[in-house]
């Protein structure tokens, strides 16, 4: 089912990029000091300025008397060197500064407001509800504004003046020095709708007329229309408080004239806990900038005390996932993003790629605070794509056809063990094992034949994962459904998984089924079987990459750390493996929906272990994928070496010889284990040059449906010709169109170039 | 991508029909769109060529275009 905008809001809310970083939640303004602290660092300092004028009412008199209540929450407090100087950078830069920025004057709106008491909170209170327009009267029976700050030494009177200047360019009255005789506002007053009492003036005697006790959140006392705050008579009121109730009582006061409910949607009101997560275990202490000057900074010490801001923000998936990091999204407007694709109707569904380059192998999820499931939330959408025909064709179908092949005829095989009528253990290396190294694939099922009792069948066949990963929900259940009836015809025994996805999708998807991984059953031999390494040239110490499907599988990662131990291997473990082990690019079908970005995720995984010469991976998709980008060997080539060779020099095998090589493993298997006759298969010859060969793999198209142009071409004489000598030949083949210019030579044929595209010529209509 | 040409690819003739290949308006068409681009063309048997340069631009472009359509 599409998601709806309740699941997108809890969906977004386990992002935790977005919150307020530390400092900007507890500051009672919120005064963005994260935005201040950038500015002050690169000696920005009238960008900084327009910030505090922004986030403060007043600043000049704030950054004097603030008590600084952000410094507590600062991450840079305690051992990393301590809280940052916010209030002496706040006077720097306003000493270096003019007012950068002044909040426009709304038009007038309706209802008059009085204000009664100068002190601070009266002074924002008046500030915040002047600009927006509402007539406001501030009556103070002291001769001037400013309350107890003019007890202050040297009092701040020249920003007084200022802020009276401001608050009158406001359009704000204010009646001083005239007794105040609260009794005129409480009698019923058609003068006045809202009414706010800065109990500062009024600490003395019945402060709040009798109308009780303001409430906190709102600051409304219990005659409708009048609040009250600025003081407290129980406890210590800093300056800062004085601001945030006049600030608040303006919120009550706007909301009260305009018939808002009083109390909803104010919890980030006022101070309060981010839920913001940033990681500081990597931060290097970094002491306070100690100015000559005790009372101010020079323009290099505030400076360096900014650079210690750590700009607190989350992105801990964004760090390590290249996905993200491409897309530039964090999980929230990622998923804002596939929310608002799915409710597209018409128009550009901009964020297909999006959705289909994610490889779907959860690192994102293991590293978030709250597990956001970004995974899930991309394969839902690609499913919801799939039900609704928004599936762009292109993204998958290579993978697709690859896997219609792998459970053809032409590759799948399901026996009961040479000479056995019955299995106990099923070996099922999954189809990209078989494709990349089908000789270890029968060596080890050979080894298993010899060391386990009680028969151990083979299984050729692809667990339908690609289908999973591309959105086919129904594809993948047939598949699965298939599956598992051929497990059950060779008696439901327990299935030994090379792979770490096939292994993953039959716990989650065939329940009934038991099933372990190759690497805990070949670590539980009784003996150490293990062939020794063999050629004392190669080098013993490699740089070990878990794959993404094994995250969730500590006892195959543990296996495969203790079979490297008999084998006398050192492995170098690095920071993202185990559970947080980066995908190589082609789990959820990557390499196929955005290949360049399956490059870069194999070549960032391959990157973990800087330049270490040989790195040793036990994921056939990973050997692959960072073979590409260097030496790289699968932990079965060392088991089961085919010749002297150093396994990890062996080069991605490539699309091609991965599918060819899966069916030329049944028939071997089937001649030399089963010893049934199997027909040689004439195959046409190709001559295909390293160069033409790489961008045959390119642009996905396999020899084999190169092949099948030639066959066609050939056969009913229909291909174009030039003076070289060259033939141009074009085919549709399922739903791509192929072209071969290729030329004969000896037996076979010399290919020159191939190309393909998906749009439709006449003749090909049907 | 209607009225584009891709008559530039030179040299080509119809090994069947032992024509030299001419530019002619084909229609082609993807996903329930269709245009109409000048090919070279057999006149004998009308086997259209769609050079390299224009599958891997051109009508790349506009397969990807539709397909998020």
């Amino acid at each position: 089912m599409p998601m709806n905008q309740e699941q997108l809001r809890e969906l977004e809310a386990l992002c935790v990029q977005e919150e307020a970083p530390f400092c900007v939640a507890a500051c009672p303004l919120h005064l963005d000091v994260r935005g201040f602290m950038k500015c002050c660092a690169a000696g920005k300092w009238h960008e900084a300025r327009k910030i505090l004028d922004r986030g403060l009412p007043f600043p000049e008199i704030i950054s004097r008397f603030c008590d600084a209540p952000c410094r507590p929450a600062c991450k840079r407090g305690g051992p990393l060197g301590g809280a940052l100087n916010i209030g002496l950078l706040e006077r720097f830069c306003l000493s270096q500064t003019k007012s950068a920025w002044k909040a426009p004057k709304l038009p007038a709106r309706k209802g008059k407001i009085a204000i009664l008491g100068g002190g601070l909170s009266a002074m924002v209170a008046a500030v915040e509800l002047s600009r927006k327009g509402f007539s406001t009267c501030l009556f103070t029976a002291r001769p001037s504004l400013g309350g107890r700050l003019l007890d202050a030494e040297p009092p701040p009177l020249a920003a007084l003046e200022q802020a009276a200047a401001t608050l009158v360019g406001y359009g704000l009255e204010i009646v001083a020095g005239q007794p105040l005789e609260l009794a005129v506002f409480t009698e019923e007053s058609p003068a006045f709708d809202a009414f706010y009492l800065d109990l500062e003036e009024f600490a003395e005697a019945a402060p709040t007329c009798g109308f009780g006790e303001p409430v906190a959140l709102t600051l409304a006392l219990s005659r409708p229309g009048w609040f009250a705050g600025g003081q407290a008579k129980d406890r210590r009121f800093p300056v800062i408080q004085q601001a945030e109730d006049g600030r608040r009582a303006a919120v009550s006061i706007e909301r009260v004239l305009q018939n808002a409910s009083l109390t909803a949607e104010r919890a980030k009101e006022g101070g309060y806990r981010s839920r913001l997560y940033t990681d500081i275990s990597h931060i290097q202490p970094s002491g306070p900038i100690i100015p000559a000057n005790p009372d101010r900074y020079t323009a290099e010490e505030a400076q360096a005390e900014a650079q210690r801001c750590l700009q607190c923000q989350c992105l801990e998936c964004v760090k390590e996932c290249v996905f993200l990091r491409q897309f530039k999204e964090y999980p929230k407007t990622m998923a804002r993003k596939i929310f608002n694709t799915e409710t597209i109707v018409q128009g550009t569904r901009s964020a297909n790629k999006m959705i289909n380059s994610c490889s779907l192998c959860g690192q994102c999820a293991t590293i978030c605070p709250n597990r956001f499931p970004l995974a899930e939330t991309c394969l839902a959408m690609r499913q919801e794509m799939v039900r609704n025909g928004h599936m762009p064709p292109s993204a998958h179908e290579f993978a697709l056809d690859d896997m219609a092949f792998s459970h053809s005829d032409a590759c799948r095989l399901a026996r009961h063990q040479p000479g056995k009528t019955t299995s106990r253990f099923l070996f099922y290396p999954g189809c990209q094992l078989a494709g990349s190294s089908p000789w270890q694939t029968q060596a080890v099922y050979q080894f298993l034949g010899e060391k386990l009792t009680g028969g151990v069948g083979l299984m050729l066949d692809c667990c339908g994962a690609p289908a999973r990963w591309a959105g086919q929900a129904e594809l993948f259940q047939q598949s699965l459904k298939r599956l598992a009836a051929e497990i059950r015809a060779l008696g439901a025994p327990e299935l030994i998984c090379a792979c770490a996805t096939c292994g993953k999708l039959f716990r989650e998807f065939l329940p009934e089924t038991k099933v372990t991984s190759l690497w805990q059953t070949l670590d539980e031999l009784p003996e150490t079987p293990l062939p020794p390494l063999q050629s004392s040239g190669l080098s013993r110490t490699f740089a070990l990459h878990d794959p993404c499907a094994a995250r969730h599988q500590p006892e195959m990662r543990g296996a495969v750390r203790s079979l490297c131990a008999k084998l006398g291997l050192t492995l170098e473990e690095h920071d993202c493996s185990g559970e947080r082990a980066d995908c190589c690019g082609y789990g959820g079908l990557m390499s196929c929906a955005n290949p360049p970005l399956a490059e870069q995720a194999a070549a960032v995984k391959r990157r973990r272990q800087g330049d270490k010469s040989t790195h040793i991976v036990y994921c056939a998709m990973c050997r692959d994928s960072l073979a590409a980008h260097g030496p790289t060997g699968h932990l079965l080539e060392y088991l089961f070496p085919q010749n002297t060779d150093d396994p990890a020099a062996r080069p991605n095998p490539g699309y091609s010889a991965r599918h060819e090589n899966r069916a030329r493993l049944k028939t071997r298997l089937l001649r030399e284990l089963w010893r049934e006759d199997r027909p040689e298969e004439t195959t046409m010859v190709l001559f295909v040059s390293e160069e033409i060969r790489a961008q045959l793999e390119a642009r996905h198209i396999l020899e084999e449906d190169v092949r099948r142009v030639l066959a066609d071409a050939e056969g009913k004489n229909r291909y174009l010709k030039n003076e070289a000598g060259h033939r141009l030949a074009g085919l549709r083949l399922r739903r791509v169109t192929y072209w071969v210019e290729y030329q004969p030579e000896g037996q076979g044929f010399r290919i020159h170039n191939a190309y393909s595209h998906r749009m439709i010529l006449p003749e090909e209509q049907q | 991508m209607s009225g584009f040409s891709f008559i530039a690819e030179k040299g080509w003739r119809c090994a069947a029909c032992d024509l030299a290949l001419e530019p002619r308006p084909v229609q082609i068409n993807y996903l329930h769109s269709v245009f109409t681009v000048e090919l070279l063309t057999c006149p004998g048997c009308g086997f259209a060529l769609v050079p390299e340069e224009l599958a891997t631009g051109k009508m790349l472009e506009v397969e990807q275009l539709l397909e998020d359509k």
